[in-house]
């Protein structure tokens, strides 16, 4: 062939992190499978098992080269922009499911209603996630004028904001189980706790992202060059999740228990 | 061009392969992926065609037979028809716009690895116990049923497959919107890419809406929660229109870029400008957009009020306007063109003819007082495979044939291209047309067995036939195009002389795309010859 043969891997044609990554996202379906169709527990916890390693040392050998190689081009913002639309139809599928039960079953609907339902509880986690909107806000003001470890420390707030929504929601939600409200009740239960389960695992993700976001401000990994859009996109992330909750919270606590 | 040369991809290592986040790669690997199991789709197919060759059931069980067709259409929809411009996007869309990779190269490698995840997942599915029947529509209740199998497998699957492609078309679109070389204006982009950017946006919109139906397939069958149990207010019927919410639009993503590939060779091959550009655009975004208001069409007996069905109706035959478009504008391109009738283009005009069937009786199916007759009959399986087994493949093996020089820096044999083409033709003709009547005459589909009626035996027999020489065709323009990688004599640079930026490069193009990006002048075009013609004569 010729004269020299250029066929090194260059810095920008290879990386080893997508390949765990996906291998993890591969085992974790299979250990579903394993456990429900196969009926194999172990083999669920190895895959399980294996699938996790697998996450974390592809995520965490990703996250280090994605800030440490190349350079900012601002793209993740769009892309968070693409992706949050699609978000929005998922939680559409559900919000369709609500509705339609909501509507076709309106003569019996209000047997449904669980006795220990009321609106404290989500007003409450309302009102923490809109600080936690303005917290996660503040952070990226910060990070804007350069002061990191103010920025740091919103961004810890955040998390300290997200994470007593969950837990305050989870005590919610075991309540309401005992009570005899389950998923499988019925189609009031099932859309329930999907609606606001969907929207935990949102906080969850959330929360993740912002202990990277920690990582990276503390580490000295984000400055002027590098990290902006990264903090910018999981604010609007945030912000979307918060949002959601609005609608979230108005059909599934309040459309819902209306009798 | 440059004195280096590259090595071609069939000598990189495996270490090359599986770590690479070069999108030339990664779209390769999406292409064996797909054509892997676009061959095992065939192979179920004509175990299919087999079976139903003969009222009665001779090698299969009632069970085998739901299997092979659940195989059959799961994998030809995801794997193939959608599958395979995963890879001709990846491969050729930053080579169009001038850019060097995609916007997100890591995550473009990922995509792929949750493709090829999906892919083992359905591979299991052939393991004993886990053996899925539930067709590829997945319809509660029966896919909650036991008989169905193992829904987490359809389920899952889906979600892999939903994960892979909501991650791809993000990476397309920020590439596509923000990635352009100089001089790549909106205005400039190739039909090929406006194509990918509309059936990227329909995906985005799209795969959620499906991801969101079997999740509660599998909430349902797993953890008891009432979706589709009508005993707890759940509704079967919301799976539906979930379902097809997004799988109407889904048969946009799989014949958006079938457009695309057509206008370009199209294009090329007439020498000219594709008459009615601006048209052609607004036509794909008006399938686009249209295109997710028509999905009540594959409800119509599902039981709905009649205002819903004429709504819908109306929608449906309205879709059939911006699809007319693009069919008028393709032949007003051939007007007055210098055609040249090369094997890309013969497999282009094949497509556009097996379109022009299939399209046509779409029309009468979305009119409920025709449809209500014929739905899930034969009929309706002839109309999908004219468009989307014929015209889809078609267009994509013409698009296998018009890049091929540029994936391999080698030609094909030509002769053995064009023998695969006809037996396509013929085949799939005898086979699809007589589908429709056998379909309009009463046979529903899905049946492994039929009475015994002489004329539905006849046209069973030589349907299977027909099937049998489209089989033979597709082996044999396969076995082509995967011989001549070795065997096919070295291409010119830009063996069809197209001024469009893929073919500015070299073939296969060097790992980095472009030496420096390019700035395209004034005068350029991916369309306007003339310009390549004035750069040949300069140098
Ligand atoms: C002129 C455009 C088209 C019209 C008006 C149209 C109309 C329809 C209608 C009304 C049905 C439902 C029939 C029934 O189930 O009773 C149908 C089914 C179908 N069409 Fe089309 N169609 C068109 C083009 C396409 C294209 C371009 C594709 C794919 C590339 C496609 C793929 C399908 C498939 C896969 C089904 C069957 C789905 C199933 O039940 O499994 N159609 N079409
Ligand atoms: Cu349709």
């Amino acid at each position: 062939m010729a004269q020299h043969e250029v066929h090194h891997l260059g810095e920008h044609e290879y990386s080893y992190w997508p390949l765990p990554v996906g291998l993890s996202v591969l085992l974790l379906p299979i250990s579903f499978i394993a456990l429900m169709v196969w009926q194999k527990p172990m083999l669920a916890l190895v895959f399980g098992g294996v699938s996790l390693v697998l996450l974390l040392l592809g995520t965490v050998g990703w996250i280090n080269e994605f800030f440490s190689k190349g350079h900012e081009e601002g793209l993740g913002l769009p892309a968070m922009m693409f992706f949050i639309v699609s978000e929005v139809v998922i939680f559409g599928t559900m919000f369709v499911g609500f509705y339609m039960a909501r509507v076709s079953q309106a003569e019996v609907w209000s047997q449904w209603v669980p006795k220990g339902m009321n609106l404290t509880i989500p007003l409450i986690l309302t009102f923490i996630l809109w600080a936690s909107s303005a917290t996660i806000a503040f952070a990226e003001k910060f990070f804007e004028m350069g002061r990191n470890t103010l920025s740091a420390l919103f961004v810890l707030l955040t998390i300290v904001l997200g994470t007593a929504f969950m837990v305050i929601h989870i005590m919610e939600w075991l309540h309401l189980w005992h009570a005899g409200f389950t998923l499988s009740s019925n189609m009031y239960g099932t859309s329930f706790y999907m609606l606001t389960g969907i929207h935990t695992s949102h906080i969850v993700v959330g929360i993740l992202t912002m202990i990277v976001a920690l990582y990276i401000l503390l580490a000295g990994k984000a400055n002027q060059h590098k990290g902006h859009t990264y903090i910018k996109a999981i604010t609007l992330y945030w912000h979307f999740v918060d949002i959601m909750w609005l609608l979230v919270a108005s059909s599934a606590y309040l459309i819902g228990s209306l009798a | 061009m440059a004195a280096v040369s590259y090595k071609p991809y069939f000598s990189a290592g495996l270490k090359e392969w599986i770590f690479t986040t070069d999108h030339k790669k990664i779209g390769i690997m999406y292409g064996v992926t797909s054509l892997l199991f676009f061959l095992i789709a065939g192979l179920s197919a004509l175990a299919i065609r087999m079976e139903l060759y003969q009222p009665g059931l001779q090698y299969m069980s009632e069970d085998a037979y739901n299997q092979a067709l659940t195989v059959h259409g799961v994998l030809m929809q995801f794997w193939w028809a959608v599958g395979i411009w995963s890879s001709f996007g990846n491969y050729l869309l930053p080579l169009m716009i001038g850019a060097r990779d995609v916007a997100f190269p890591r995550l473009n490698a990922l995509s792929y690895w949750l493709f090829f995840a999906a892919s083992v997942l359905a591979l299991l599915t052939f393991l004993p116990g886990s053996q899925i029947r539930m067709m590829w529509t997945g319809y509660p209740p029966f896919s909650l049923n036991d008989n169905a199998g193992p829904v987490a497998f359809y389920a899952l699957i889906i979600h892999l497959l939903g994960a892979s492609s909501l991650a791809g078309a993000v990476n397309l679109v920020v590439t596509n919107l923000t990635m352009r070389a100089p001089g790549v204006t909106m205005k400039k982009m190739n039909l090929f890419l406006h194509s990918f950017l509309a059936m990227n946006v329909i995906q985005i919109l799209g795969v959620p809406a499906l991801a969101g139906a079997v999740t509660m397939l599998l909430m349902d069958k797993y953890f008891q929660t009432a979706f589709f149990d009508p005993a707890r207010g759940g509704d079967p019927l919301l799976y539906q229109n979930l379902f097809w919410f997004y799988s109407h639009p889904v048969v946009y993503v799989m014949i958006l870029p079938a457009f695309g590939v057509i206008s370009e060779i199209i294009a090329t091959f007439s020498r000219r400008e594709l008459f009615g550009r601006t048209s052609m655009i607004v036509a794909i975004w008006g399938i686009a957009i249209l295109g997710f208001m028509v999905w009540v069409h594959h409800m119509f007996t599902s039981g709905m009020p009649d205002w819903i069905r004429i709504l819908f109706s109306y929608t449906t035959v309205l879709i059939g306007v911006p699809t007319g478009i693009k069919i008028f504008n393709w032949i007003f391109t051939l007007y007055k063109g210098s055609i040249r009738f090369t094997t890309p283009m013969l497999y282009t005009l094949s497509a556009i003819f097996m379109f022009l069937i299939g399209g046509l009786t779409g029309i009468p199916l979305g009119l409920p007082a025709f449809d209500i007759a014929v739905h899930d009959s034969h009929f309706v399986v002839a109309h999908f495979h004219y468009v989307l087994g014929m015209a889809l493949t078609l267009a994509a093996f013409g698009g296998f044939h018009y890049w091929y020089p540029k994936f391999t820096g080698r030609m094909y044999s030509e002769l053995w291209a064009k023998i695969a083409l006809v037996l396509i033709m013929i085949g799939s003709n005898l086979f699809y047309f007589l589908q429709f009547i056998v379909g309009l005459e009463g046979m529903p589909r899905r049946y492994a067995d039929y009475p015994a009626i002489d004329s539905w035996v006849r046209l069973h027999e030589l349907q299977t036939i027909g099937a049998m020489i489209l089989g033979a065709g597709v082996a044999i323009a396969v076995m082509n195009l995967l011989l001549s990688t070795k065997l096919g004599k070295k291409a010119e640079e830009n063996p069809w002389q197209s001024p469009s930026l893929e073919w500015l490069v070299p073939s296969p193009p060097p790992p980095h795309n472009f030496d420096k990006t390019p700035h395209m002048p004034e005068d350029w075009d991916p369309y306007n010859y003339e310009w390549l013609e004035k750069q040949h004569k300069r140098q």
